[in-house]
């Protein structure tokens, strides 16, 4: 593959400068070929394919920036850092683990050291749970990442950080959780104002555990694009809790296949919004098997002109009986231009199946407000008690208090964008 | 002195005209009670004392303590020491009671330019307030109604008035849902809060309540207007006859 051929195909920032990895793995280049074989016909995607009608990306990376050539490095607290656990890196899309921290019950691995003497666990595996043509992106142009598997019966616990200076970045992540291991995830990120577009694969065995936390606060004129795709073998229960703050777009895509029975997929996510942002979490749980479960709950407040999107398609097979998808999707508008797009699909081939959704999207409870204000609170006081409240039920989710009390920190800093523009 | 003067008050709300001339007079120190049958406008009443949004007075006025009220939002009513109980408090998860009444209590100092009072001494002040209304102080600690009971909630509003003394407290149908012990704790709350600067307005259509809580004046109020006016014992004839013999004599 020449980046040269690769660079006439997309648009320039599409591409990331220092250039994408040349495998050792004669096994994964092929894997790459092909995958960027499959996105170049598509290429960027853009609001004319379904799928990214509420999220433009072709025109977010083509779009003149504010202040061309310069990149702005933010300020890279960790949200987390007051969670003790190995941390991992990921830096300009390369993997940057210290070789003396690797914890003990996880094999970490990086993805740019593989040849073809690769452990099975990543050469069956890395490239082949995630499907999406962004997806395909993040592997065909790819500087490096981690591949990280907990062990049998192992409980984990594991930062994962991706810091960006450079303009583009794209990225992969694969975790195998082996039967009845557990990991706790949490996953921050930290960057300048630029394109990044990361793919992350998780694979969990019969039994396995895995609790998510995403916390990602890219700069207003960023776009991020992370495509995570997740395989729950039977007993085995992903968590995730994904809290937005926006982006210029920002676009979090999770495809979850419940594989055999007892699987189990939970969701959340959503948050607050203003000035121009846009946040769109698009989600697909496949219920494969039968006697599966799912529930997601999705919560976005959107003030100013901002753009709040959840697309959440359920698909429950053929002979999945028994299955149970539950799917909320709620928006509160503060904002006069403020837009919610909340597009719940199910398509149901199995007879004896539960599923129930519904999204609606709103103002405040008029009742709560006139009852806070005649209690002495003022108006605006009031609608961001309601706010919190509203957002509450999504971070009450969390079971890991000190997780939840960061999250919930994260969100509250954010209250203000949605009610800059109330007046 | 005259604490709330209502003249010749027309509310409508969403094109309905439904208060059609409602006159009344409570001075500092009395126990009103309205009585009236279910859509006779009593929560309209209460809702334009409270300065909720979408009640449009279209005549009439109301004066408190001489000035006019009709132009403050329902926060810089609170602040002025108007208080109103609803009748179906609303749940808010996520935020809790004792979260809720220091934001509200400091609210109302600030409006009033007291100082306002740190976390403790609201601590102290709540506790001590909730010990006397047998309110426990678990109930504090949960979110604000959230998974009440009738009998909590309206405990909870209870402790509220007591809370932010106010000059002006309307209950609207406080009673309603109240089993005897609830309703006697509810009433004892009120009937302790009575005080020559205070006035109370008590909202109900059944007498019952007023077995616990004494008025001074009855009203009763039937098609947006008070129909009869009487002592204590207007609410016994009341409870005899019904409201039937009122909608009558007012027509």
């Amino acid at each position: 593959m020449t980046m040269r051929a690769v660079q006439s195909v997309f648009p320039e920032r599409f591409v990331s400068e220092p250039a994408a990895l040349r495998s050792r793995a004669a096994w994964l280049e092929e894997r790459r070929t092909r995958a960027m074989r499959a996105f170049q016909s598509g290429g960027v995607p853009h609001r004319r394919v379904e799928e990214w009608k509420y999220s433009d990306l072709r025109s977010a990376i083509e779009a003149e920036r504010a202040e061309a050539g310069e990149v702005i490095v933010l300020p890279s607290r960790d949200p987390f850092a007051a969670i003790a656990g190995p941390r991992l890196v990921v830096r300009d899309g390369s993997f940057d683990l210290p070789p003396t921290s690797h914890p003990d019950n996880a094999e970490i691995l990086d993805l740019a050291s593989l040849d073809d003497n690769a452990p099975e666990w990543v050469s069956r595996n890395f490239g082949c749970v995630l499907k999406s043509g962004m997806g395909q992106a993040s592997l065909a142009l790819m500087r490096g990442g981690a591949a990280i598997r907990i062990g049998r019966g192992a409980e984990a616990r594991l930062h994962l950080r991706f810091l960006q200076n450079i303009e583009t970045v794209h990225s992969r992540v694969l975790i195998v959780i082996e039967e009845s291991a557990s990991l706790l995830l949490l996953e921050s990120h930290a960057g300048a104002r630029g394109v990044a577009n990361l793919g992350l694969e998780i694979l969990l065995r019969p039994n396995a555990r895995m609790t998510h936390v995403r916390l990602a606060d890219p700069a207003p004129d960023a776009v991020m694009v992370e495509e995570i795709g997740v395989a729950v073998a039977r007993d085995a229960r992903y968590k995730a809790h994904f809290p937005q703050a926006g982006a210029k777009l920002s676009r979090l895509e999770l495809a979850v296949k419940l594989e055999a029975e007892g699987a189990e997929a939970a969701v959340d996510g959503g948050g607050v919004l203003g000035g121009r942002l846009h946040a769109d979490i698009t989600t697909h749980i496949e219920h494969a098997a039968g006697h599966t479960t799912s529930t997601q709950l999705i919560k976005y407040v959107a003030g100013g002109h901002s753009r709040a999107v959840y697309q959440g398609r359920i698909s429950v097979h053929k002979g999945a009986d028994g299955s149970d998808s539950r799917q909320t999707a709620k928006a509160i508008l503060t904002g006069e231009r403020a837009e919610a797009d909340l597009k719940p699909e199910l398509e149901i081939l199995a007879d004896d199946v539960k599923c129930a959704h519904g999204a609606a999207v709103g103002d405040l409870d008029a009742d709560s407000l006139f009852y806070l204000r005649a209690r002495g609170i003022p108006e605006p006081e009031a609608r961001e008690l309601l706010i919190r409240a509203f957002l509450e039920e999504v971070v009450a989710q969390i079971s890991e208090e000190d997780a939840r009390a960061i999250v919930w920190n994260f969100i509250e800093n954010n209250l203000p964008k949605a009610l800059d523009e109330v007046a | 002195m005259n604490l709330l003067e209502i003249e010749n008050l027309h509310v409508s709300a969403q094109g309905k005209e439904i208060l059609k001339g409602l006159s009344l007079v409570i001075r500092a120190g009395e126990v009103h009670a309205i009585m009236g049958p279910n859509g006779s406008g009593k929560s309209t009443l209460s809702y334009t004392l409270a300065g909720r949004e979408g009640y449009e007075i279209t005549a009439g006025r109301i004066l408190y303590r001489g000035e006019d009220l009709t132009p403050l939002a329902p926060e810089e009513r609170a602040a002025k020491r108007i208080f109103l109980a609803l009748q179906y408090p609303v749940e808010i998860p996520g935020v809790t009671t004792m979260n809720f009444l220091k934001a509200a209590l400091n609210a109302q100092r600030r409006a009033r330019g007291e100082g306002e009072f740190d976390a403790l001494s609201v601590l102290r002040l709540v506790r001590e307030t909730a010990a006397g209304l047998n309110i426990p102080e678990e109930m504090l600690r949960r979110a604000l109604n959230v998974g009440f009971s009738g009998g909590e909630k309206k405990r909870l509003e209870i402790l509220q008035m007591a809370l932010f003394e106010p000059s002006l407290a309307i209950l609207d149908e406080t009673d309603s849902g109240l089993d005897i012990d609830a309703l006697k704790l509810v009433a004892d709350g009120v009937n302790r809060l009575c005080a020559p600067d205070r006035a109370m307005l008590v909202i109900t259509h059944y007498q019952r309540l007023l077995n616990y809580i004494v008025p001074d004046r009855v009203h009763v109020m039937t098609d947006g207007r008070i129909a009869a006016e009487g002592g204590r014992e207007l609410a016994q004839e009341l409870e005899a006859k019904g409201y039937a013999g009122f909608v009558r004599d007012a027509a």
